[in-house]
């Protein structure tokens, strides 16, 4: 088969994978070789449904072992099969970034033949590319659960950042559609991968010269819509993979119909806006201080489609409310509903050289829509309503069906993809 | 009115600083050279480019205000926006005045504004790291044409010194006429003609190709969303992609 034939057919297979970063990793150029990563990350293109390309993101093969129900790969499924070789995508992985097309590659496979097979030929790949070629791009590895952890270890000094998929957030979910993998052995390789990750940056205060392992983390991916798990079961799950081990990032992907399998939900499109609340939500957790306990609780196992996390738990928690600008403190400003991180910021700062009003913060360029029902300027409340949970979500709720045009997909415009 | 005409690079912007300073004068503007159309009465002051001058405006900038105010300086004087010399001279004699704290004082008109445009500048570095393409030429040269908003071709160059290290490369502003060159040690900044023709290397139709082929296999199709990708990467930039190129 040709190249390009193999190309069109595994990079089709892995596309349905989220994870996009390229961030996290320092590799320097060395002299005589190609590539560096960025610490920042960097987007290379946009495909037509508004997600980043940035690594050249393709399965070694698609010819799967396995047969989970919710995946196009899966044995029973008519699909064409290729299966590349190390030289192949090593070839194009440089052609590819001497172009400037890709930050990197992100090389996942199929179960091919079995478990150790498939992790040696990801191995070997790496090697290759960091050895006979030189590359220091950025590179994101799957951990094929099951593998030997030796082999997983092996992997993660060529890696920048690895993952193991948990794809289904329950047991249950696990056993109904994808009999063959169990969770306590993807809970094993990422424990492990945890560990070694910890240890690497344990040496490496003491030696500078630490050989490098995974250095911008590892990341998982949850399918979101394949399974009757509520929100909080979710948020739950992510919170404990966030602290206990340690990861960088959790993906999450709405269910994208690909079988008739009767064991799956019947629906005609994606949950995306119910994607977007968990990515908010996500997002609340790394870098505005909440925990799942706050946004989710058993009387609210699900997040609100109609209104923002941050927006929900500011109506449950209206007492906290309205906080003065100028005084309260930055965690507290975080939490105010249309601020974000820059708004934050930028309102710590200004306000240590003078005292900001209403019309100072639309100077500084911060987006006073929401803020203004959650806020007091020098004591002084702005919003039209007075505070009251239900006369507050009608003038948020009223404004989002007002950009949205009744249409869900454009609320995507507040994702970006992107750490 | 006081004019300062100077000669349109970044040392003789400082120099023009310098000169205010130490001749304890107020120009009214400052203007490149080739731009100048002031009334009959402005009294016009010919600055010359002195790189000791600038030097030590520079190093005063990063010493008595912040690295960052240099930074954002030179940003604002790659956006070539109207009016950027006087804008920097507004905000040089606010940073001398209040230090490295000026750039707290973001409910400044002059401070907003410098602080708007050089994000602007410095979000389309990064966008171009990203989306500058480059195709093989016969003779192992790699060229990408490029048309950016700003006139940051200097900007992205060390990154991709740092990054390409082992091949020649060309990044080319079309619209400007300018290019950096590296092979292989260092770069140089170089006038090339807008229109020159190149000679594709031999595999290059099959690497592009391919890129094509991954580019339009990678969308899912059920989430089409070609509003947010063009929000992400605006149709201005297109021309240059190989991926958004028909056959």
């Amino acid at each position: 088969m040709e190249l390009a034939e193999k190309l069109k057919i595994l990079s089709a297979a892995a596309k349905y994978d989220v994870s996009c970063s390229s961030s996290g990793s320092r590799r320097a150029n060395v002299p005589g070789g190609v590539g560096s990563a960025a610490y920042s990350g960097i987007c290379h293109s946009w495909t037509d449904d508004g997600r980043c390309v940035s690594l050249l993101k393709i399965l070694f093969s698609n010819e799967c072992l396995y047969n989970c129900a919710y995946c196009v790969n899966r044995i029973s499924s008519d699909t064409p099969r290729a299966t590349f070789t190390p030289e192949e995508v090593a070839d194009l992985t440089i052609n590819f970034y001497r172009r400037n097309y890709i930050e990197g590659l992100f090389l996942s496979s199929a179960i091919y033949r079995n478990e150790n097979y498939t992790m040696e030929l990801l191995l070997k790949t790496v090697k290759k590319l960091r050895h006979e070629y030189n590359f220091n791009g950025y590179i994101h590895l799957k951990a094929i659960p099951g593998a030997d952890l030796a082999l997983i270890s092996e992997a993660g000094k060529y890696a920048d950042r690895m993952s193991v998929n948990i794809e289904l957030p329950s047991e249950e979910g696990l056993k109904l559609l994808a009999p063959r993998k169990k969770k306590e052995v993807i809970l094993k390789s990422i424990g492990s991968l945890t560990e070694n990750i910890k240890r690497y940056r344990e040496e490496r205060k003491v030696f500078k010269n630490t050989p490098t392992f995974v250095p911008a983390g590892q990341s998982t991916q949850l399918i979101v819509g394949a399974t009757p798990d509520s929100d909080l079961k979710i948020m739950r799950l992510s919170e404990t993979l966030y602290k206990s081990f340690d990861l960088k990032r959790v993906y999450y992907s709405a269910y994208v119909p690909v079988s008739n399998d009767p064991k799956l939900p019947r629906i005609s499109s994606p949950p995306l806006v119910r994607e977007n609340r968990l990515y908010q939500a996500d997002w609340l957790l790394r870098f505005y201080g909440f925990s799942a306990g706050e946004l989710l609780d058993k009387q609210h196992p699900n997040l609100d489609l109609e209104l923002d996390p941050k927006a929900s738990w500011a109506l449950r928690n209206l007492h906290l409310f309205p906080v003065e600008i100028n005084t309260a403190e930055y965690r507290m400003l975080l939490r105010v509903p249309g601020i974000g991180v820059t708004s934050a910021k930028r309102i710590a700062a200004a306000r240590k050289v003078g005292s900001l009003g209403y019309e100072d913060l639309k100077k500084i360029g911060v987006v006073l829509k929401r803020a203004r029902y959650f806020i007091t300027c020098r004591g002084k409340y702005f919003g039209d309503v007075n505070i009251r949970e239900d006369l507050i979500k009608n003038k948020l709720v009223g404004s989002f069906q007002r950009k949205s045009d009744g249409k869900q997909l454009t609320m995507f415009n507040d994702v970006v993809p992107y750490r | 009115m006081l004019y300062y005409i100077y000669d349109g690079s970044f040392q003789g912007l400082l120099t023009a600083v310098y000169e205010a300073y130490y001749r304890r004068e107020e120009p009214f503007d400052i203007t490149p050279e080739n731009n100048f159309s002031g009334d009959l009465f402005a009294r016009q002051v010919h600055i010359k480019t002195d790189g000791d001058k600038a030097g030590r405006v520079f190093r005063a900038v990063k010493e008595k205000i912040s690295p960052r105010a240099i930074k954002q300086v030179y940003y604002v004087f790659l956006s070539e926006i109207m009016q950027r010399e006087t804008l920097i001279y507004c905000y040089l004699k606010k940073g001398f005045k209040l230090g490295k704290d000026v750039d707290l004082y973001l409910t400044d008109k002059t401070v907003h504004e410098i602080q708007k445009v050089s994000q602007k500048v410095g979000r389309e570095k990064h966008r171009m790291l990203g989306l500058i393409r480059f195709r093989k030429l016969v003779g192992d040269i790699y060229y990408a044409p490029i048309e950016p908003d700003y006139n940051i071709v200097t900007l992205v160059a060390p990154h991709f010194a740092r990054r390409l290290s082992d091949q020649n490369w060309v990044i080319h502003d079309t619209r400007r006429g300018s290019a950096v060159l590296y092979n292989k040690k260092e770069w140089v900044l170089a006038q090339l003609d807008p229109g020159r023709e190149f000679r594709l290397s031999e595999e290059e139709k099959d690497y592009q190709q391919m890129w094509r082929g991954y580019f339009n296999s990678a969308s899912v199709p059920g989430r089409t969303n070609t509003r947010l990708q063009r929000q992400f990467m605006p149709v201005r930039y297109w021309k240059y992609l190989i991926e958004k190129q028909e056959l």
